[in-house]
């Protein structure tokens, strides 16, 4: 992956293929520090001795091949910052993923443009209801979109236009600057 | 701060154009995004062709996604089918090839050979 913000569509891309109808995005910005949480609906992970497997690339349920690389690769971001990587099935159903990594370390991967990940997301499985939500400072969370909302007041066939593009794009940035994501380093507060 | 009210007046303002664009899909072009697809940067190309088939005004062309398609050597790899017409993978389609295919398969149906990966089914 070039970027985190590749990484995390590759996420939103596991929980797609996981059948899931609704996903949560939760992400926060703290003091270098890139934190994200994602919850689906999904059908989770397999699990088949332990968590560990998940992320073992040699440990996977497609047929296609013998190797996932997705998660491992993630993890790999993660902990090479110093950051951690969890991934669990909910009791309720669905997975839970957190990561957070240092933007700090040299390690640390480019951030690359979140916004237009996310966009991407909307435009490739629109049928899915997409939320997202940022945790600003004073740990106050706020949702700043919700597909389901979006649905009502347009068409999914209205995201081709590039107008309609160019205002979710712009709208998902100005709440990005809030929490600190700047678009080019993924970080503008002071330290 | 934006909000979704300011986009319903955007949507009423295009609403004409999208009017006259919805028909039927004659084209259809698969961009794989797996893993390995997203790695290798096909979210860039699929852009590119979204914005190509905008610019083009074209109402019959779609762009969709699948996931990995076993080829990971030939990331970014995409699928095009032409009504009536042998589909036709193209692999390692960075944002240039992606502007080259465009111009020649999809508007002018001629195979663009440089990019070929397999043809039929």
């Amino acid at each position: 992956m070039k970027n985190i913000a590749d990484h995390l569509f590759d996420i939103l891309e596991n929980s797609v293929k996981a059948k899931a109808t609704e996903i949560k995005i939760l992400i926060k910005f703290k003091q270098g520090k890139f934190h994200c949480r994602i919850t689906d609906n999904g059908t989770g992970i397999k699990i088949v001795d332990k968590e560990v497997e998940a992320t073992d690339p040699f440990v996977t349920s497609r047929k296609e091949r013998r190797v996932g690389l997705g998660l491992p690769l993630l993890k790999s971001s993660a902990e090479s910052t110093k950051g951690f990587f969890k991934i669990y099935n909910l009791k309720k159903g669905g997975c839970y993923l957190e990561f957070t990594i240092d933007l700090l370390h040299i390690d640390a991967k480019p951030f690359g443009d979140l916004a237009q990940a996310i966009l991407d997301a909307l435009v490739c499985w629109p049928e899915i209801d997409l939320s997202l939500w940022i945790e600003k400072s004073n740990q106050q969370k706020e949702e700043i979109f919700n597909s389901k909302k979006l649905k009502k007041v347009l068409e999914i066939e209205d995201l081709k236009e590039k107008k309609i593009r160019d205002f979710l794009y712009q709208l998902f940035w100005e709440n990005f600057n809030q929490i600190g994501i700047n678009k080019q380093f993924g970080y503008f507060q002071k330290i | 701060m934006k909000n979704l009210e300011e986009l319903k007046k955007i949507r009423e303002r295009v609403k004409r154009d999208l009017e006259l664009r919805t028909g039927k899909h004659r084209i259809k072009i698969v961009v794989c995004l797996g893993t390995c697809g997203i790695a290798a940067g096909a979210r860039e190309s699929m852009n590119t062709l979204i914005d190509l088939i905008a610019k083009s005004g074209r109402s019959d062309i779609i762009v969709t996604t699948s996931g990995c398609a076993g080829f990971c050597e030939q990331e970014p790899m995409i699928q095009v089918y032409v009504e009536e017409q042998e589909p036709v993978v193209y692999g390692k389609v960075d944002t240039k090839a992606a502007e080259e295919i465009f111009e020649k398969h999809i508007l002018n149906h001629q195979i663009v050979e440089k990019y070929l990966f397999t043809k039929g089914k």
